[in-house]
């Protein structure tokens, strides 16, 4: 099989693209967590050039070059950026942009969904997280970065234990993945059969089907399509319709596909996915029912916090001497 | 000469005709990766579980590719699996981020130290 890179050129990329994270990190002083962007990034840009390069002059698909470069700058952001709150937004970009590659699969359900579940509602209840769980600034003060968010954990190691997996799975996946056999027939088109009515509306509408005739799906032995047959009433004047004949409406789409996949291959696995969100919404509710003990360090502080404001109420109360108190 | 036949005289195989399986999963991996690594280096309690959801993204992603390389919407099923799960976590983990917050006014990972066992 064809390499789509030469390995040491792409062992080169990863080493060049961890050494670019490894200092993008966020580090206590401020410095040249930018260069390491840009080094990564190029490392990035130069592996997604060559790729193009190689694909030469037609551009198999442009945009899966696009999505990538941007869902992949975008993840990069998410685990450089100091603040949560840019983080969580990179993180929506990143899912478009997964939302794009997954249009290209010819998976648009899953787009849509992607779109909606995770950038519409999950990341909304991470962005309701960071402000509820983020000390707001004083007035006229700037806002400082808290240290946990400021310096990063062992930025080199981690890199290191990251871009070496990042290696070994690249290794794999340029030796063997080709090796996987290729489903034969494409079962997709051979659900019409499961579809008496769509076949007929869908046919009727275009005048391919008359009164007095039915249309019959007739598969192959090993569950493909083999034709969709139009039949007179009485059984003479059988006939094939020919794939070009074929209105724009019959082939099976890809939401019809899905939830045949979905609700007759694996009806258990939906009532178990029920089962674990509502165990999951059960247990957030219990959790954030319960009162919380403050220990030592922050009663004192809430306590130094109450006094404060009670002071400053009482001098400018003292400062007005006509207020009433 | 154009730089196809440079790099083909280098020593580079022939140009690739499609984006092939190999392609997606090599966008999955390197965010796998990145996921992994904002896991391990990020202080923040969020931001750890934000990584967790980049890396079901990642296996969503090499998901899908295989379905379209089987042809098999197993993979796509799959996905809606994926996101059950990530919303599950998203809700217990962050109700917990919450709880901890506030018992200690601080998202800190290691101010959880104490936890060892």
């Amino acid at each position: 099989m064809d390499t789509i890179l030469n390995p040491f050129l792409l062992y080169g990329l990863i080493a060049l693209g961890a050494v670019g994270v490894a200092i993008a990190l966020p580090r206590r002083k401020a410095g040249p967590q930018i260069f390491g962007t840009i080094i990564a990034a190029t490392a990035g840009g130069i592996g997604i050039a060559l790729l193009t390069l190689k694909a030469g002059k037609d551009f198999p698909n442009v945009y899966f070059y696009i999505f990538s470069a941007i869902a992949l700058g975008a993840a990069l952001r998410v685990i450089t950026h100091p603040r949560p709150v840019y983080a969580a937004l990179y993180f929506i970009l990143t899912i478009i942009a997964t939302a794009g590659l997954f249009l290209i699969l010819s998976a648009e359900f899953m787009a849509f969904a992607l779109v909606i579940v995770y950038a519409g509602a999950i990341l909304i209840t991470y962005l309701f997280v960071i402000m509820l769980a983020t000390q707001a600034p004083e007035e006229d003060e700037i806002e400082v970065l808290t240290e946990y968010d400021s310096s990063a954990r062992e930025p080199i190691a981690a890199t290191v234990v990251g871009f070496v997996l990042l290696a070994v799975l690249t290794t794999m996946l340029f030796r063997g993945v080709d090796h996987l056999p290729v489903t034969p027939v494409d079962r997709t088109d051979a659900l019409l059969a499961d579809m008496p009515r769509k076949v007929d509306r869908v046919l009727r509408n275009h005048g391919l089907l008359e009164d007095g005739q039915t249309a019959n799906v007739i598969l192959t032995d090993d569950g493909g399509l083999e034709a969709v047959q139009i039949a007179a009433n009485d059984g003479a004047d059988v006939y094939a319709l020919p794939r070009e004949q074929w209105p724009a409406e019959l082939p099976v789409k890809n939401i019809e596909a899905l939830g045949f996949n979905l609700l007759r291959d694996h009806p258990g696995t939906i009532e178990i996915a029920g089962v674990i969100l509502l165990m999951a919404m059960l247990g957030a509710v219990v959790l954030s029912r319960k009162q919380v003990q403050l220990d030592e360090d922050a009663k004192l502080k809430q306590a130094r916090m109450l006094s404060d404001e009670v002071e400053g109420n009482e001098g400018t109360a003292a400062a007005q001497p006509g207020a009433t108190v | 000469m154009n730089a196809t036949e440079l790099l083909a005289q280098t020593g580079f195989p022939a140009p690739m005709a499609t984006i092939t399986l190999a392609h997606y999963l090599f966008v999955s991996a390197a965010m796998f990766v990145l996921g992994i690594i904002g896991f391990i280096s990020r202080r923040n309690l969020i931001i750890m579980f934000l990584c967790t959801e980049l890396m079901f993204q990642a296996a969503g992603i090499a998901l899908v590719a295989f379905g379209r390389y089987h042809l098999d919407f197993t993979g796509q099923t799959f996905v809606i699996f994926v996101l059950t799960v990530a919303a599950a976590e998203a809700a217990m983990g962050l109700a917990l981020v919450v709880l901890l917050f506030r018992r200690k006014e601080s998202l800190d990972a290691q101010v959880w130290t104490d936890m060892k066992g």
